[in-house]
């Protein structure tokens, strides 16, 4: 019993000095460097599984090549909770990582608090800049001229489609026939139409139409809010985007499914669908959601031209540190060779254009019949538009997103939803300050 | 603490010292209370810090506007002020309501029915109650996928439907549907959770009621509203209780069933699974606008003390005074009326 006695006081002691030791652990390290990494011989850098090489990763633990006593560390965060884990740190202004991957969407949001992370240019940026593709270098400045970003991927987008059912339907079906055939989105409806009416099994022409509605709206260089922080969102290039996804239903052409559910994967590989339109990174999902049609797939320019959807970007956070080692190591990581070997290893489409006509890229795809998706994806990449994203454009598009799944499942006036829209757009941002 | 710290020896301390021990009602002073005290500090401490700070922080936040790591800016009641002009938090608030009646009313009965089926005479008793508790501790991104499959256009739900000649219902494309899928994925999770409270309060009604009853000739739904339901009326007053309050803050059904990759969609079509503390989350976590968010939790904290309040009062009014209108006094009444 004594001895019993004894060792549980012993456990409360031993237990409440280690929550006083954590608690002045936390406030100490908080104190004298707000770095993940304080203290330590290597860099801390966060990011989510597939957005980085591992082997490349696994190098960089070990040492940057090229730069001796330069050891980067990893650490993995899940998808949804990167973003609140680096405004948590940033907040807290402790243990915020040296570097750090922010999402394509995700950069903009960080534009009102730009002096969290080091300005690249700063750091030499201008020296590279030839080596990236234009559009994706001009994306990772903020409003006021700051470099805070620096380019990982790209996701230029293409038509997907069924070369198969196009053929049934005696509509052009070779990619560069497409190509030819359907340059606009007006054209894409009167494919639809005929997919529809004489390719076996009536397919749809699309999954939903929201997808066609991104796709257009990034063909735009402008979005729902301008770089001057005014509301754009009720404007024509909205509305036209708005007017065509609207038409797609109203022919019947839409599936009415929405992306990732068991019913959008059943249609898939049911040939319920006839096109896809999407980015690049897309293709392995679809070559796991519907396996049974490899082959019949092929890719071609999108309707109007190619766009950019997705792709992230790479970050210093100002309490880095080592800045000039933090870009060394992004210029090694982010180099053409090694972006080749992380789009061998993780699909990452390359934002270094120069290995676009690399062998190794311009490999034939069997899911597509052979044909090589980078003649598709590379001209794709060098085109698409310089577009601005604004730090309050998820709060400006959500509405219109909603509305337009309100018109496509319940079967709201279309009418009524633009206005809706618009209505709530504008209240909700010029909450924040957008005029 | 500070007088077990204090380093004795100054004149000021020496001569506070008589006075300090003549108030200590035992030998050794304060200082006997140190190590009791440092005992249960722990959760004191951890409650001050993860509980009582985020609890006042909020309050301070909503009245702030704040993006998460620039300056604050001090709005007054602006946030609370447009919250109650946003259409789509009131909707939430209706839908909130919606899916809580249709999730809670069923469930508790069917917690009731089952405790009393547990609590009888059956086999593998021990077997049952861990199945029936086993949703409430299962992983959630589990429960996405199954769910996903079963409401989904060609999913479990519809097939059985059309096995039995009816047509199919979108389950997750329709106000209703989204509403009955959203409630059906809460009764499956906290049935079970309820049904065994339930048979905690079963298990101590006294064994000579039910022989009584079955002298009587009572079959077993007279047995269980006659004697169960009015002898478990606490119990069931509980579970109530903890369910609004549970039920007034569903999230994760919603959040996971139109988690998709799309941007833009909240709530699934029409918004109609939308819920205030998901609304909460967008706004705050995805649209980076921490005063609204932590105005809308003080909103949400309004609306759940109202509807606990009406809840006591509706308990403590008829055991006041038994001639009091309160839902459990008529309830009462209506059984004694019943009864003769």
């Amino acid at each position: 019993m004594e001895h019993r006695r004894l060792s549980r006081r012993r456990l409360l002691g031993v237990s409440l000095g280690g929550v006083g030791g954590a608690l002045l652990g936390l406030s100490g390290c908080g104190a004298s460097s707000g770095s993940a990494s304080a203290g330590t011989d290597h860099l801390s850098l966060w990011y989510w599984k597939g957005s980085l090489s591992d082997k490349l990763l696994a190098t960089a633990r070990r040492g940057v090549p090229g730069r001796a006593g330069l050891r980067v560390r990893g650490s993995q965060i899940p998808d949804g909770d990167i973003d609140s884990k680096v405004r948590t740190s940033l907040a807290a202004r402790a243990y915020v990582p040296d570097i750090t991957v922010a999402n394509s969407d995700n950069l903009a949001t960080f534009f009102p608090d730009e002096h969290e992370f080091l300005d690249l240019r700063e750091l030499g940026a201008e020296k590279v800049r030839d080596r990236y593709l234009d559009w994706k270098w001009k994306s990772c400045f903020t409003p006021s001229g700051r470099m805070i970003g620096f380019p990982l991927d790209a996701g230029p987008t293409a038509l997907y489609y069924r070369r198969d059912l196009f053929e049934q339907a005696g509509l052009a079906y070779e990619p560069a026939d497409i190509a030819e055939a359907v340059p606009t989105w007006e054209k894409f409806i009167a494919a639809g139409k005929g997919l529809r009416a004489k390719a076996p099994g009536k397919p749809y022409l699309v999954s939903n139409i929201g997808n066609v509605f991104q796709q257009i709206l990034l063909q735009s260089t402008r979005q729902f809010v301008d770089a001057d922080n005014r509301f754009i969102g009720d404007q024509e290039h909205v509305r036209r985007a708005w007017d065509i996804s609207v038409e797609i239903l109203r022919q019947g052409l839409s599936a009415r499914i929405t992306d990732g559910t068991p019913d959008y994967n059943a249609a898939m590989s049911g040939s319920r669908v006839g096109t896809m339109t999407t980015a690049v990174w897309a293709v392995n999902s679809l070559k796991e959601s519907a396996p049974k049609t490899s082959g019949a797939w092929r890719l071609t320019t999108m309707p109007d031209g190619p766009g950019n959807y997705g792709g992230s970007y790479m970050t210093l956070t100002r309490y880095c540190r080592d800045p000039e080692a933090g870009f060394a190591f992004l210029t090694w990581l982010l180099s053409p060779e090694n972006q080749l070997r992380s789009y061998q290893e993780m699909s990452l489409f390359p934002t270094t254009p120069v290995v676009y006509a690399d062998p190794a890229m311009r490999t034939p795809d069997p899911f597509f019949g052979g044909q090589r998706p980078i003649d598709v994806f590379g001209p794709a990449a060098r085109k698409a538009p310089v577009v601005y994203f604004s730090p309050y454009e998820e709060s400006a598009n959500t509405p219109f997103f909603q509305e337009l799944t309100n018109v496509e499942m319940l079967g709201k006036n279309p009418g009524r939803a633009w206005r809706d829209a618009v209505n709530t757009a504008e209240t909700t941002v010029s909450r924040l300050g957008v005029s | 603490m500070a007088t077990v710290l204090d380093p004795t020896g100054a004149p000021a301390a020496e001569e506070r010292r008589p006075d300090r021990r003549s108030r200590s009602t035992a030998p050794g002073g304060r200082r006997r209370h140190v190590p009791p005290l440092l005992a249960i500090s722990p959760f004191y401490v951890l409650f001050a810090v993860f509980g009582a700070f985020p609890v006042v922080f909020s309050l301070y936040l909503s009245f702030q506007d704040w993006d998460g790591i620039g300056e604050m800016r001090f709005v007054g009641l602006e946030q609370y002020g447009w919250l109650l002009e946003d259409s789509v938090f009131w909707h939430s608030v209706l839908n909130t309501f919606e899916i809580w009646f249709l999730s809670t009313v069923p469930m508790l009965f069917l917690a009731l029915v089952l405790a009393f089926l547990l609590h009888s005479q059956v086999r593998f008793t021990g077997a049952y109650r861990v199945a029936y508790f086993i949703p409430n501790v299962t992983s959630m991104v589990a429960m996405t996928i199954v769910f996903g499959s079963v409401f989904a256009q060609s999913g479990l739900a519809n097939s059985a439907l059309r096995a039995i000649g009816m047509d199919g219902i979108g389950w997750l494309s329709s106000e209703w549907g989204i509403k009955s899928s959203v409630s059906l994925m809460i009764i499956w999770r906290w049935v079970g959770y309820n049904a065994l409270i339930f048979l905690a309060g079963l298990q101590a009604i006294p064994t000579e009621h039910f022989e009584a009853a079955r002298v009587d000739g009572a079959n077993s739904w007279q047995t269980l509203f006659r004697v169960v339901v009015p002898q478990l009326r606490p119990v069931i007053l509980f579970a109530a209780i903890t369910s609004t309050i549970n039920g007034l803050q569903i999230f994760t059904e919603s959040q996971v069933l139109f988690q998709s990759d799309d941007v833009g969609t909240t709530g699934g079509p029409g918004q109609e699974g939308m819920t205030i503390v998901l609304y909460l989350w967008q706004k705050a976590f995805k649209e980076h606008q921490f005063g609204y968010g932590a105005a809308m939790g003080w909103l949400l904290f309004a609306i759940i003390a109202v509807f606990t309040i009406i809840n006591w009062r509706l308990v403590s009014g008829s055991d006041r005074d038994e001639g009091r209108p309160g839902l459990a006094g008529l309830l009462r009444r209506k059984g004694a009326r019943d009864g003769r």
